[in-house]
């Protein structure tokens, strides 16, 4: 499936290595040192889930988890995810079951053209495991801010975060129910 | 983009003694990478400085807090020491960018933050910072985001950060590492003035890094406010933005500390407002005074004259509410 | 045919049930193939190098640096891209394009962004560093014009484009109240979230060209490339599943597409081009800057006896867009004495294409900001003064509507949103350091159809599968048409399969003037009976599941026929005569009801907005609508776009600016920070209501259409609501801090 002669071909001499997990799976890959992490995404490894809106950090649809957090992929060169753990859309259902957030962007209606939704889901699913970050509907619109949806299903985005927190608090206390089963 | 090197440091040493006039360190990337793509910054190589053990924030003997460069925004605006000693700095980091921009940005990565004047974004523009010597399209162009303070014949482009504003209100001192060692800058004496030499931005010189950035010691009881204006709810930089912290004597205003954003070259700390708040009642005439003063030198062109009356209105908001506060925690402590 | 009260839609079980995106899992996992992310083999891209002065000439090109860097296989200009020809550019022959100059056609530049070159490599790092390094050297010609905003020229009229009845002038210089303004709006972006985007690849050593496009009309790009490429239309096609949106700027073909299936047929390997951010503001489309004067003449009782609507939008230097603002006027109120105008200016900028309610939405912010100045001259409830103004017909027309209920709309909305709570006093709701503003405004947009084709083949697996060469561009398209044929044929929603945006498919509409819906369904029910009319024959023919019944005595359920005895599903009656499907071929085209009836959708918005005075800040806090639509389909998916709209609309009326540099016509905000459009903390409560009159008279699922409407009306109710608070009234878009701050 993968196509990337082209890559081997034409710009070897500057290539470096990187190491890093992708969606769970390790993952080594030769990159330009030049290239972006969310370019390495769409055309070197034909994950065209995560998506490019700006380039420059302005809109977020571009947005993934590298260890855990939130980031612009498209200001994030591929290099510097060496050791890092990086997660896509593609990676947000697991066992084909999909992410409590995926669930309710369905039953929500939480976009339109789709194409911002992956940073919508990326941020919002970052958002629902960050503590920091106030439960109320202004402290998550605050939050969300850094994903623009020019169809503008803001509500709907609104309510489907809100209501993947219910599935997200449940899972995450059966969880720690279950951790500390375990450690009993 | 162009094609550079790339290389990660695994000492401050090596990192400062390594790299060449044309390299560029790279943290969170994201002024960098944006302005690398634009073809405004062309590095020949990029040293990645995420390795570097610089992350801490650690209370000092004296009281103040030391931050460490590669601390990132949304780090540092929760960090319990942060959120209670300096709710200022935590508001000001909040305040800026988005969510995932806070996660990538460090704390120095902030402060070397490059202005968003268009002019310098775009590399077919004249633009005296980017292009020594080849004019600025901004000043008898488009400058509705441009600097009424601070700026120069040759420059009028606005610093952006919001941490920034914060840092001068609070105090800080700037820790760098070069070749010839460790040095410290008081925050305020970091960033120069655009005067002739607009592309010379601050007091770091080549292979110096930006190790640490300490803040002065907590200003108790005290209370403040940041407050950022701006067109839309969010994820906009500041048209005007103020940082104030004021400790109250009685009904009177002890000590001000007041800075302004989005309005000048620099991040602006507003002096003369500050002494003349000093001993004052805190009543609006007060912070309207202080609101004149702090504006009194300020230059408008075509576009941004309304810059003027928006400051002085984020400065009186921002101390009535920073004096409320202060208030508040008086009543609390009596 | 007329009168369609006798629907079989009448009283549907799917449709205008909640339904949720039968495509959501793909957009959701992130399966979902947008043009730029496509990949074919051997393929090369694509990097457009702008233009970077707007009025002038390319002098010369230094290609040596670009042309030596590592990848970089060829790079196309106005010397060595081969010569094609133009679109004969015609709506009705379906090959409209959006910019009908070629790209790459001589050295003249009109505008800062217009391709002076196209670098192709084999990476795309490699084709951006490339497209950095190429040199060019400008001829300045003097007299660029910026905007028309800077201008004070008076363009070229557009006769087709106004309209008159009874003597406006004289009614106006005669009537006792008169309201005499001048608005303007600045040029949008549509800001879609998806850059324009091409994958071209030839086959058959060139005799055959595939293109993926991102486009709201796979035909018209087919068309028109067929008339550029000299192809016959049988050998080129076009694809476009999943389109990041278009507001209308992927309507029609832009030069980028042109010049990447030009490379791709000189290189011989496939060329994908994704245009940068900024390309796609300046090369991609923009609504025009405007400037309307309204001139409204009134009884003291508010009874209007003049309207004169009088516009200028912007154009191109190398094509002619008309932005018909007055072109909703003539209908909105009963008024016998009105004229509208349109003038057109060429300036420096891309040419301007139809932006989400293109015209009526700017009109309507003019015409519905000068009803709330009368209202104020007259010291009357705006509410009241629409009321009293209500065109029972059309009076642009004199044909009844087929449907309107927008007093209904103004009376509901108006009592959710509290509109007898307002005090009218200029100031006199306060909250804190707020003050608190009412406004309201009315909306319309036409209701349009085409002609449309679509086929359904009923398959043996149990499968249904319907194919139409419309589009779904985040409207819900690829939903409603299989809720359509699940309605008829009972087949459930899992088993069935859409396919949309593809020229090999039956021939589909535009996805754009709120027209989708109506005018494809009724070719998807058409196509939908024509394969179960087919079945029935095969299940009442020689060895049929039903052989020897009547096809007219069997009833259609859940995926099966029954004759009143027995109960046996497609699959089975397929089964039983040994066939693996059974096709239905179905058409619509609006019939004689246009000449009955007149069709248009109808709404209220009331907006609250807060403003604080201490720090010239303004926040839309509640937006309280009620849409008269027709039937939704879909109802969630028809109210997702009217809040979007909502959305918009705060943009266009607070926020949304293209800055063209007066000096020399660049544009200065080309990109997503700069150019402000809201986001999440912008949102504000937003309540949606939609009326459920179906308008059958329209066509038989009553379905009106709801892309547009969400949008116009928005600006006007929040300039009103400002004027409440403030007491300025803003007659320019968008409403920026300075403005307010000259207000105090």
């Amino acid at each position: 499936m993968m196509d990337d002669s082209a890559h081997s071909q034409h710009s070897r001499e500057s290539q470096q290595t990187l190491n890093f997990t992708l969606n769970g799976e390790a993952m080594t890959l030769e990159v330009a040192p030049n290239a972006v992490l969310l370019d390495v995404l769409r055309e070197q490894l034909h994950l065209g889930g995560t998506k490019k809106g700006c380039d420059h950090g302005q809109c977020g649809a571009c947005t993934v988890h590298v260890d855990g957090q939130a980031m612009n992929s498209c200001l994030r060169l591929a290099v510097m995810c060496e050791g890092q753990h990086v997660t896509t859309v593609e990676g947000l259902a697991h066992d084909g079951e999909l992410h409590p957030v995926q669930q309710s962007f369905l039953e929500c209606d939480a976009y339109q053209c789709g194409y911002c939704t992956s940073g919508q889901m990326m941020s919002a699913s970052a958002l629902l495991a960050d503590g920091r970050i106030g439960r109320d509907d202004a402290s998550v619109k605050e939050a969300m801010s850094g994903n623009i949806c020019r169809c503008g299903a803001y509500k709907n985005i609104l309510e489907a975060i809100q209501q993947a927190r219910l599935a997200y608090d449940a899972t995450a206390e059966r969880g720690t129910a279950g951790r500390q089963e375990g450690a009993a | 983009m162009r094609t550079f090197a790339y290389s990660r440091a695994d000492s401050v040493e090596r990192a400062a003694h390594a790299t060449t006039p044309t390299a560029a360190f790279v943290a969170g990337g994201t002024t960098l990478l944006d302005l690398v793509k634009l073809d405004v910054m062309q590095p020949s190589e990029l040293v990645d400085i995420n390795a570097l053990p610089l992350k801490q924030v650690e209370w000092l003997d004296d009281g103040r807090l030391k931050v460490g460069a590669l601390v990132t925004n949304t780090d540092l605006a929760h960090h319990p020491a942060v959120k209670q000693h300096y709710p200022l700095l935590s508001e000001a980091l909040l305040a800026g960018a988005s969510t995932q921009l806070r996660n990538m940005a460090t704390t120095a990565g902030n402060v070397m933050q490059r202005t968003r004047c268009p002019y310098f974004r775009d590399p077919s523009a004249a633009c005296n910072k980017r292009h020594p010597g080849s004019g600025c399209d901004a000043r008898d162009g488009l400058n509705r985001m441009h600097a009424v303070l601070g700026g120069s014949e040759a420059c009028i482009a606005v610093h952006p950060s919001d941490m920034c504003v914060a840092m001068a209100a609070l105090g800080a001192t700037l820790t760098l590492e070069g070749p010839d060692g460790e040095r410290e800058v008081p925050f305020g004496e970091f960033h120069r003035l655009p005067g002739d030499t607009p592309h010379i931005e601050h007091d770091l010189a080549d292979g110096e890094l930006i190790t640490a950035i300490t803040l002065d010691a907590p200003l108790a009881p005290a209370g403040s406010h940041y407050l950022k204006l701006r067109d839309r709810a969010s994820y906009e930089f500041a048209l005007a933005s103020c940082a104030a912290q004021v400790a109250l004597d009685g009904d009177s205003i002890g000590t001000a500390r007041l800075a302004l954003g989005g309005v000048a070259t620099k991040p602006w700390r507003c002096a003369e407002a500050e002494a003349a708040l000093a001993g004052q009642p805190a009543t609006l005439e007060s912070f309207e005074r202080a609101a004149e003063i702090a504006l009194a030198d300020a230059e408008p062109r075509e576009h941004n004259a309304f810059k003027i009356p928006l400051a002085r209105q984020a400065i009186v908001r921002a101390l009535r509410e920073a004096a409320r506060l202060a208030g508040t925690t008086q009543e609390e402590q009596a | 045919m007329n009168d369609m009260t006798q629907s079989a839609f009448a009283n549907p079980r799917v449709i205008g049930q909640r339904t949720p995106r039968v495509d959501g899992e793909y957009k959701l996992t992130g399966k979902a193939g947008y043009t730029g992310e496509l990949h074919a083999e051997n393929m090369l891209y694509g990097y457009p190098v702008p233009a970077t002065i707007a009025h002038g000439e390319l002098e010369s090109l230094d290609l040596d640096e670009a042309l030596a860097m590592p990848g970089v296989v060829e790079i196309f200009h106005h010397r060595n891209f081969p010569k094609l020809h133009r679109s004969p550019n015609s709506m009705g022959h379906g090959d409209q394009v959006s910019e009908v100059r070629l790209p790459f056609e001589d050295e003249r530049i009109y505008y800062h962004g217009q391709y002076i070159a196209l670098v192709v490599a084999e990476t795309f790092e490699q084709a951006r560093a490339a497209a950095y390094r190429v040199g060019a050297r400008y001829r300045h010609a003097e007299g660029a014009v910026p905007s028309l905003l800077d201008s004070d020229a008076e363009g070229t009229l557009i006769d087709s484009a106004g309209s008159s009845r009874g003597d406006p002038e004289s009614a106006f210089s005669g009537a006792e109240v008169q309201v005499d303004a001048t608005y303007h709006i600045a040029a949008e972006s549509h800001l879609q979230m998806e850059m324009h985007a091409t994958l071209a690849e030839w086959r058959e050593n060139g005799a055959r060209l595939v293109v993926h496009e991102s486009t709201q009309g796979v035909f018209y790009q087919r068309n028109a490339m067929a008339r550029i490429f000299d192809l016959a239309q049988e050998n080129l096609e076009v694809i476009s599943h999943y389109i990041g949106s278009g507001f209308g700027n992927k309507l029609f073909m832009w030069p980028h597409a042109v010049a990447t299936a030009g490379a791709a047929r000189e290189l011989g390997r496939p060329v994908k081009v994704v245009l940068p951010r900024q390309q796609d503001m300046t090369g991609g489309g923009n609504r025009p800057a405007s400037r309307q004067r309204i001139r409204l003449g009134a009884d003291r009782e508010g009874r209007l006896s003049s309207v004169i609507h009088d516009s200028m939008t912007e154009t191109s230097l190398v094509d002619q867009y008309i932005d018909a603002c007055g072109s909703a006027t003539p209908s909105f109120y009963a008024c016998d004495n009105l004229s509208t105008s349109q003038r057109i200016l060429p300036v420096n900028h891309g040419t301007p294409c139809p932006m989400r309610a293109p015209g009526e939405v700017s009109g309507i912010f003019a015409l519905e900001t000068a009803m709330d100045e009368l209202a104020v001259e007259l010291g009357m409830d705006p509410v009241e003064l629409r009321l009293k103004n209500y065109a029972e017909q059309d009076p642009a027309s004199g044909l009844p509507w087929s449907s309107k209920h927008l007093d209904e709309c103004m009376k509901r909305a108006a009592k959710r949103f509290g509109w007898d709570q307002r005090d009218p006093g200029i100031g006199a709701m306060r909250d804190g350091d707020e003050i608190i503003g009412y406004g309201m405004a009315t909306c319309t947009w036409f209701a349009g159809r085409q002609p449309c084709e679509a086929r359904v083949e009923l398959r043996a697996d149990g499968t249904l599968f319907v194919a139409c060469g419309t589009q779904d561009i985040g409207t819900g398209t690829y939903t409603i048409v299989a809720q359509t044929v699940a309605e008829l044929t009972g087949v459930p929603l899992a088993q069935i399969e859409v396919k949309l945006g593809e020229t090999s498919l039956p021939a589909g509409p535009l996805s754009g003037g709120s027209m989708a819906t109506a005018t494809t369904l009724p070719a998807v029910a058409a196509a939908a009976r024509d394969a179960l009319a087919a079945l029935k024959e095969v299940a009442t023919g020689s060895g049929g599941a039903f052989e020897g019944g009547e096809a007219d005595s069997l009833s259609v359920a859940d995926g099966a026929f029954n004759d009143g005895q027995r109960t046996v599903s497609f699959a089975d009656v397929l089964e039983t005569s040994r066939l693996a499907s059974v096709n239905g071929q179905g058409s619509a085209a609006p019939g004689d009801e246009q000449n009955q009836y007149s069709f248009r959708s109808f709404g209220a918005h009331f907006v609250e907005v807060r403003y604080d005075p201490g720090i010239s800040r303004v926040r839309v806090a509640r937006v309280v609508s009620t849409m008269d639509i027709g039937r939704a389909i879909n109802p969630p998916t028809a109210r997702n776009q009217v809040e979007g709209g909502i959305v918009m609309g705060i943009g266009m009326g607070l926020f949304e600016k293209l800055d063209y540099d007066p000096r020399d016509a660049r544009l200065v905000n080309g990109n997503v920070a700069d150019y402000i459009v809201p986001v999440h903390a912008d949102a504000p409560e937003i309540d949606v209501e939609m009326l459920d009159y179906p308008d059958f008279k329209f066509n038989e699922f009553g379905a009106r259409g709801v892309g547009e409407i969400g949008l116009t009306g928005i600006a006007p109710a929040i300039s009103n609501a400002l004027y409440h608070a403030t007491g300025k009234r803003h007659r320019d878009l968008p409403i920026t801090i300075e403005a307010l701050l000259a207000g105090q």
